[in-house]
């Protein structure tokens, strides 16, 4: 088993602190959802995570099976096991998405042991099937020109050819039609096992209809507030992160506190 | 003509004066061992001597001539005499006068009217640098009415002398006629080149560039594209390396003189170490050149603080109803790339690769074969290899 260890995590970007105390832990088996509303630091808990330099962490640890994450390189902590499908990712031209994906895998394995061109295709072949995608998109060029929907189904088809340990969804659900968000969530399910585990980032409780969590957390002002199981995401939906934030009596100011109002009211 | 008094060409912000490109004398080496070529299409000279040749029945029956270009002085005089100073003028500056007095090695390519070819044409230049002295070739490519050719030029060093190398190229684009014309430009460290290729674009022709250059020496290359005719189109690609304590400069320039005319210059250059890059790129407008459009983007990507670069855009327009535009930049290798990259597990030095190749990407996506845009990202890997 492995395990994500977050201990009272505080995260600054350009001098701002974001995250302000937060406490979490994954372990393999197990599919956690944060959910929060805007501005409230859940991308910023991913990226933080996964190393992006612009994320200076201040105080607190994050630990992958006791080691610590803050002296290992992004590319090492990716090697480690953590994998982060990121809400933009990048468009690079002139590198195939085959080649880009084998030379992952291949990060992954001794240079003794690298995988063959052909176990490669057919793996690939195998997957990219999973998630309906046509063969011409691993000899396009790394997400260029791809669709907001080709873009995130994707990042999943890089998670299940590398087969991280722990995987980070940001906001894998954004911009996806009904459709594309159950093709997305049929590649997670599937990965779902034993020495798999996930944490998924979303504003809206639609995903969690599809990708069913063991835990939801909900996170305003740079903390987890509140943890409980899928239910809590129903809760939500139906009372807004006002409602809970009036709940708990936190003082919070919410950055669309009156839309999450009006929807509170609507639902009522 | 005396070719002491014209001026040396022009290439801004490029010091090129003390590499004395004036003072060739040219070399007699010869080999008729192929070093490139295996079972392409086309033509590899090396030295004076042709060391490769295959040109398919069909395509000879259709009229196409290409030869080493002595061959082409004694057997073919009257195509010479069609292209042969006639894109560029023999007393143009001081570095193509003496490439048309002492050119001795060369190819000529002759395409007749309404032949479209499917195959790549390989032109291969192989300076012997043994002995001391310089390589001066010319290499001329009509393409006539209605044709289309796709031809790749390589150029290489064998040998290990100290030399220079003029290489002037004079393409002819007629009426309709369809040009790709990829060059990788591969000459070795102790190689100082002056490389000139300039095309006269007909009406409603095209004519696309894809220029690269990776060689490892003091290099100034000129590209010009004459949009002659009414519709012509001439993109001129380019992207460069420069590693090293290299210098290389660029000339880049579109005149668009025919109405409704194209000219787009798109170039991306990576400098390494100590070295020098310098792309300039003119785009000219002629008076009553109407409906035309001229554009340019240069970026430039710096990965050593002891590297210089520079891109330097130009406009001269003289006629009101067109259209233009210029990008220019310098600027460093893109973080979120290398992020995401880093993110899958790619050591830095891979992802960095792979950033760098990204950047020229476009101009690399162009390169007809996928062996020569193999052998261009190896180039690319081995020239990080020595970074810094």
């Amino acid at each position: 088993m492995t395990t994500l260890q977050i201990k009272n995590l505080h995260v600054a970007v350009s001098g701002k602190e974001i995250l302000k105390g937060v406490n979490l832990t994954v372990h393999t088996g197990e599919m956690h959802a944060i959910m929060g509303p805007n501005g409230t630091g859940k991308s910023t808990l991913s990226q933080a995570i996964m190393g992006h330099p612009a994320y200076q962490v201040t105080s607190g640890s994050i630990t992958l099976d006791g080691q610590d994450l803050s002296e290992m390189a992004v590319d090492e902590r990716a090697r480690a096991g953590l994998f982060l499908a990121m809400q933009y990712p990048s468009e690079i031209q002139g590198v195939t998405n085959a080649e880009f994906m084998r030379a992952a895998i291949n990060a992954r394995r001794p240079e003794s042991d690298q995988m063959s061109i052909m176990t490669f295709l057919k793996t690939l072949d195998r997957q990219r099937e999973f998630l309906s995608m046509t063969s011409e998109m691993a000899e396009r060029y790394l997400n260029e020109g791809f669709s907001g929907g080709e873009k995130k189904r994707n990042e999943i088809l890089q998670m299940m050819m590398i087969q991280p340990k722990i995987a980070i969804l940001d906001e894998i659900d954004s911009g996806l039609d009904i459709d594309a968000l159950k093709v997305v969530s049929r590649g997670v399910n599937h990965m779902r096992s034993d020495n798999f585990g996930t944490l998924m980032i979303t504003h809206y409780q639609r995903l969690l209809d599809y990708i069913v969590p063991d835990f939801v957390h909900v996170m305003m002002g740079g903390k987890i507030v509140k943890t409980g199981t899928a239910d809590l995401a129903k809760k939500l939906e139906l009372e807004g992160y006002a409602g809970l934030r009036d709940e708990l009596g936190l003082d919070i100011v919410l950055t669309d506190e009156d839309a999450d109002r009006l929807v509170a009211v609507k639902h009522e | 003509m005396n070719e002491e008094s014209l001026p040396l060409p022009e290439f801004t912000k490029v010091k090129y004066r003390t590499w004395q490109l004036d003072q060739m004398n040219p070399s007699q080496a010869q080999s008729a061992t192929s070093h490139f070529l295996t079972d392409e299409l086309g033509i590899e000279v090396s030295g004076t001597a042709t060391s490769y040749y295959y040109l398919p029945k069909y395509l000879v029956a259709q009229g196409v001539l290409l030869t080493n270009i002595n061959t082409a002085q004694s057997r073919y005089p009257q195509q010479l005499d069609k292209l042969l100073g006639q894109v560029i003028a023999n007393n143009t500056d001081r570095l193509t006068a003496q490439n048309a007095q002492k050119f001795n090695t060369g190819i000529l390519l002759y395409v007749p009217d309404h032949t479209v070819i499917k195959d790549v044409i390989h032109l291969n230049l192989n300076q012997l640098s043994v002995g001391g002295n310089d390589y001066i070739a010319r290499v001329l490519v009509y393409v006539g009415r209605q044709s289309s050719v796709t031809i790749l030029q390589s150029a290489h060093t064998i040998g290990s002398d100290t030399t220079k190398v003029s290489l002037v190229v004079e393409v002819i684009a007629d009426v309709g006629a369809s040009v790709h014309y990829a060059n990788l430009d591969a000459f070795s460290g102790k190689t100082t080149a002056y490389i000139h290729r300039e095309a006269d674009i007909r009406d409603h022709a095209t004519l696309d560039w894809s220029n690269v250059a990776f060689n490892d020496g003091q290099v100034v290359t000129k590209l010009v594209s004459h949009l002659n005719g009414e519709g012509a189109v001439s993109h001129a690609n380019i992207m460069a390396m420069t590693h090293h304590k290299q210098t290389q400069g660029f000339m880049t320039n579109m005149v668009n003189r025919g109405r409704h005319s194209l000219g787009h210059i798109y170039q991306r250059g990576v400098i390494l170490n100590h070295s020098t890059l310098v792309f300039n790129g003119i785009g000219q407008i002629i008076k009553g050149a109407k409906g035309s459009d001229a554009q340019q983007e240069s970026r430039v990507l710096m990965l050593s603080r002891r590297a210089r670069g520079d891109a330097n855009p130009l406009l001269l327009i003289d006629e009101n109803d067109v259209t233009a535009g210029h990008a220019a930049s310098v600027g460093r290798v893109d973080e979120n790339q290398m992020y995401y990259l880093m993110s899958r597990g790619l050591s830095e030095k891979l992802a960095r690769e792979l950033v760098i190749r990204g950047f020229m990407g476009n101009v690399l996506a162009e390169i007809p074969t996928n062996r020569a845009q193999q052998a261009v990202i190896n180039a690319i890997a081995e020239k990080l290899k020595n970074e810094n």
